[in-house]
């Protein structure tokens, strides 16, 4: 048999197999120990930053089976697969030992389902924490929301912040340093690592971090088309899911380590850096709770189902 | 299709324009605006692609090609149509597959608005549609006139 | 197949679809699916539609239907030549001062519109009888204009400004006012050039009148008194407010970039409604309809390219090609120059809307690599594509001359365009010895950030 070659599309900033952002090294790395694993019977190539594909098209390309491998937010494809939005439920997920306990509890089991009959097969598990980044004054307290301009990134953060008293506003991602520089916007929401490759450390002010407690917990999985698992032969699918479990570990660590190096860059530019404590994540739970969780559980009986089967690793 | 165009276009505006003002006075948050005028402008787009096609708006790279002699000229007129027809008919089927699936689903986007993804691509089905419609209908017009320079 | 042979291949293959003399739009779309069909999975083409419609549906890419249509407004309506008899009877004293009023003319249109071809016909279809029947030699006359409008797509707000915004992931506000310096710069050269010309012509007919008695009516001096001067303020000062409205919005924090095209085009609406009347459904529509038809064979380009890129990219086409330009080693400024002399070859035939479109996923990582600011280099770009516009075969603002003067030989707008060429080509090289031209007023404004070059 020939060998085959893998496409992974992620819309990252690229690097290489020791430099850059981790999401991009978690995907060369997949490709290098598969080689490895499999003796070359199955490779892959990285095209970083979108250049596949654009980022809203890689999850529905992978169902039809026209693209290999995506490593992407889960709840991107929340308009096409409502279940997603639980990629990114804010204060769902209050650690990420909670996040890794997902792939084994029922919670996991059934996400996976879900996807399956999708057609779309979850290789690693990767969560990652993030906070917020603003301008005029710290957004740490439900109450700090008040009147800011915010960016939430997704619908489930924004559904909390409005609650909270915030006006939302919607922005391409590459607008978000020129929106804070004049002003049109007071504070984003985004991961450790790309508080870091968006270069706002010069402007915002202010840092809540994901180093400790936070609200912002996102699973952003390496995922592969079903229609493409299928068609590996049995050593090379066991390959698959193994390097991936493997990467797990890498991942964690390295999500970790972008929380501390997030809240030292901006630190050492000047701004004021804020860890949150539990009672804070508790008060934005109560809102969470009432706004998106409801809104999620109250999309149909399976995101019910995912919504309770989370709530009992809490 | 021309006058939808026109209004869509004029919405697109006002309701940019009211984000502004509803942010900066209101203190309201603007999630909605963006995607509103985005879904006007695409659809604004595709369904005036037929009527750009009509009157030969959609640009193409002359400079060489017409220096050809006149029956070559219009065999290449014939050629560029009947591409034309065919991509644009492949596209316009392949946009009803993407429609159908988002209506069966009920997909929506994936912002806190989520308004369903079937009217865009509804919109970019209709206007793919009459554009090859249109398409075919000026590949009839350069064959007819192939086979009467030939008859001459 | 070997890489070589599919880059090969391909590259004759969308030649050859190019120059068929196809729609743009159609012909790489055809080529995109043609290589779908043959070197890719089937599946490639069930996806398709959706990857166009997520690469139309950036309300960053779609504020150009609306900047357009701002353009549109004033252009197809009498404030295009209001500001343009406003400057001529401003500058009237100055030597040159009509061709220089022509190029701060199209400056400031083009602060408002977005594409060169519409900043050459709104402002030309007044400017160029005007200077012909002044005396201007008939090839001046059309290379100021030709020139002048290619100021459409370096001052903002800017078309391909905004596509190379989003291909190089940049700030589309920082491009913005990255363009403004090299702009002014531009209008000080031009209008220099204009002086110096005129000069130039003002002597030769000096010299023919005194040998032959040849009457030129360069020779006959105009003055406009202080008073009809200031009657004509009034009409300049609504462009001035939108303008400054505009930029204060976008850059005050009240507005997203997307926003401000919105607001631009509703308050270009209400500015030629307000003042000239223009309001009626029937006065509307001509507007309307070519804001449509210009837009919609733009977006039509922008969504079908995108079907382009991904065959490159899927083949492998685009990430070999730039390997092998990083592989070559080149010294930074050589690369620099290799990459800005592809840029003109290509726009000797192509819009620089397609240049953008083909180009980019190619030329940008080894410039990225090399450390350039790829801020600066979209201004470098842009110049550069300007070029293009002015010289055959295909050059769009030269159709538009040969549109409002069906007159003037080509020869005569070849030679007229020419002096203008060399001196953008010359503020490339002043940008580049000096980048602070580019950089510093978005620095000042949005603070520094990123690599210099
Ligand atoms: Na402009
Ligand atoms: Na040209």
């Amino acid at each position: 048999q020939s060998p085959t070659q893998l496409k992974i599309s992620h819309q990252f900033p690229s690097g290489s197999l020791t430099e850059g952002d981790f999401r991009d090294r978690l995907c060369r790395k997949f490709a290098a120990d598969v080689a490895k694993a499999t003796n070359g019977s199955l490779s892959a190539s990285v095209y970083p930053g979108s250049s596949l594909m654009k980022t809203n098209a890689q999850f529905s390309s992978m169902r039809k089976g026209a693209l290999d491998m995506t490593l992407v937010p889960l709840s991107y494809a929340g308009g096409e697969v409502s279940e997603t939005n639980i990629g990114l439920m804010p204060a769902l997920v209050p650690s990420y030992e909670q996040g890794a306990a997902w792939k084994t509890a029922e919670v996991g089991k059934l996400l996976s389902k879900v996807l399956d009959d999708k057609g779309v097969v979850i290789v690693s598990w990767v969560w990652q924490a993030g906070g917020v980044a603003s301008r005029p004054r710290a957004l740490l307290q439900p109450e700090d929301a008040k009147g800011l301009k915010v960016r939430g990134g997704s619908r489930e953060m924004d559904m909390m912040l409005k609650q909270a008293g915030a006006s939302v506003i919607s922005l391409p991602s590459n607008e978000i340093y020129a929106a804070m520089q004049t002003g049109a916007m007071d504070a984003a929401m985004t991961s450790s690592t790309s508080f870091i490759s968006f270069k706002l450390e010069e402007i915002a002010k202010h840092l809540t971090t994901g180093r400790s407690h936070t609200y912002w917990f996102m699973f952003e999985p390496l995922m592969m088309s079903k229609e493409v698992f299928a068609k590996l032969t049995k050593a090379q699918q066991d390959a698959v899911m193994g390097v991936g479990a493997q990467l797990e570990k890498f991942a964690l660590d390295a999500a970790k380590a972008d929380d501390r190096l997030a809240a030292e860059v901006y630190a050492k530019a000047g701004a004021k850096v804020y860890d949150m404590d539990e009672a804070t994540l508790k008060k934005w739970q109560t809102i969470a709770r009432e706004t998106a969780w409801k809104d999620f559980g109250d999309k149909n009986e399976s995101c019910a189902a995912l919504l309770k089967a989370a709530q009992k690793l809490l | 299709m021309l006058g939808l165009g026109m209004l869509a276009l004029l919405a697109a505006s006002l309701v940019l324009t009211y984000s502004v003002f509803s942010r900066y006075f209101l203190k309201a948050s603007t999630d909605w605006q963006d995607e509103a005028a985005v879904f006007c402008l695409v659809g604004a787009t595709f369904l005036c692609s037929a009527y750009v096609q009509s009157i030969r708006g959609h640009v193409g790279i002359e400079a060489l090609s017409s220096m050809l002699p006149g029956v070559l000229n219009r065999l290449r007129l014939v050629a560029v149509d009947l591409m034309g027809t065919l991509f644009c008919g492949f596209f316009a089927w392949k946009s009803w597959a993407l429609f159908h699936e988002a209506w069966v689903e009920g997909q929506t986007t994936s912002s806190s608005w989520a308004p369903p993804l079937w009217i865009p691509y509804g919109l970019m089905f209709a206007g793919m549609s009459l554009l090859t419609l249109q398409l075919a209908v000026q590949l009839a017009a350069s064959l007819n006139r192939v086979a009467k320079g030939g008859q001459r | 197949m070997s890489m070589l042979a599919m880059g090969l291949l391909f590259g004759l293959v969308t030649l050859l679809f190019m120059f068929s003399g196809a729609p743009i739009a159609f012909a790489l779309g055809s080529v995109a699916v043609l290589f779908m069909g043959i070197f890719m999975p089937a599946s490639a083409l069930d996806t398709i539609t959706q990857n166009v419609y997520e690469e139309m549906a950036s309300i960053t890419l779609l504020s150009i239907p609306l900047f357009i249509l701002k353009g549109a407004a004033i252009g197809k309506s009498r404030a295009g030549q209001d500001l343009y008899a406003a400057m001529h009877v401003w500058m009237g004293r100055i030597p040159g001062g009509l061709g220089i009023a022509n190029v701060f003319a199209c400056a400031l249109f083009a602060a408002m519109a977005g594409s060169s071809p519409a900043t050459c016909s709104a402002i030309g279809s007044a400017g160029i009888p005007e200077m012909r029947k002044r005396g201007y030699s008939p090839g001046f006359a059309a290379g100021i204009i030709a020139a002048g409008g290619t100021l459409g797509i370096l001052l903002p707000p800017s078309i391909t400004m905004i596509l190379y915004a989003v291909a190089a992931e940049q700030s589309l506000g920082r491009l913005f006012l990255a363009g403004i310096f090299p702009g002014v710069l531009l209008v000080l050269l031009f209008a220099g050039y204009a002086a110096f010309r005129y000069k130039r012509e003002f002597k030769m007919a000096e010299a023919a009148y005194l040998s032959s008695g040849t009457h030129s009516s360069l020779l006959e001096r105009e003055t406009f008194s202080t008073r009809e001067k200031f009657e004509m303020l009034p009409r300049v000062v609504p462009f001035v407010l939108l303008l400054v409205g505009v930029m204060v919005a976008l850059y005050g924090g009240f507005a997203t970039p997307s926003e401000t095209a919105g607001l631009g085009a509703l308050l270009a609406l209400a500015l030629i409604a307000g003042i000239y009347g223009v309001w009626r459904p029937k006065d509307v529509k001509p507007i309307l309809a070519s804001t449509l038809k210009e837009s919609t064979m733009l977006m039509m380009i922008i969504g079908m390219s995108l079907l382009f890129s991904y065959v490159m990219s899927y083949l492998h086409i685009s990430q070999a090609t730039a390997e092998w330009i990083v592989a070559l080693q080149l010294s930074k400024w050589v690369l620099l120059a290799a990459v800005l002399v592809m840029v003109i070859l290509l726009g000797f035939f192509l819009p620089p809307v397609s240049i953008i479109l083909m180009t980019a996923p190619i030329i940008l990582p080894p410039l990225k690599a090399a450390g350039f600011d790829l801020i600066w280099f979209g201004v470098l770009m842009t110049i550069v594509m300007e070029t293009g516009l002015i010289h055959p075969p295909v050059g769009l603002n030269i159709f538009v001359i040969k549109n409002i003067a069906p007159d003037i030989p080509l020869s005569d707008i070849i030679w007229g365009v020419l002096p203008f060429v060399v001196l953008m080509l010359l503020s490339v090289v002043l940008i580049c010895v000096f980048p602070g031209i580019a950089t510093a007023l978005p620095d000042a404004v949005m603070g520094v950030v990123g690599a210099k070059p």
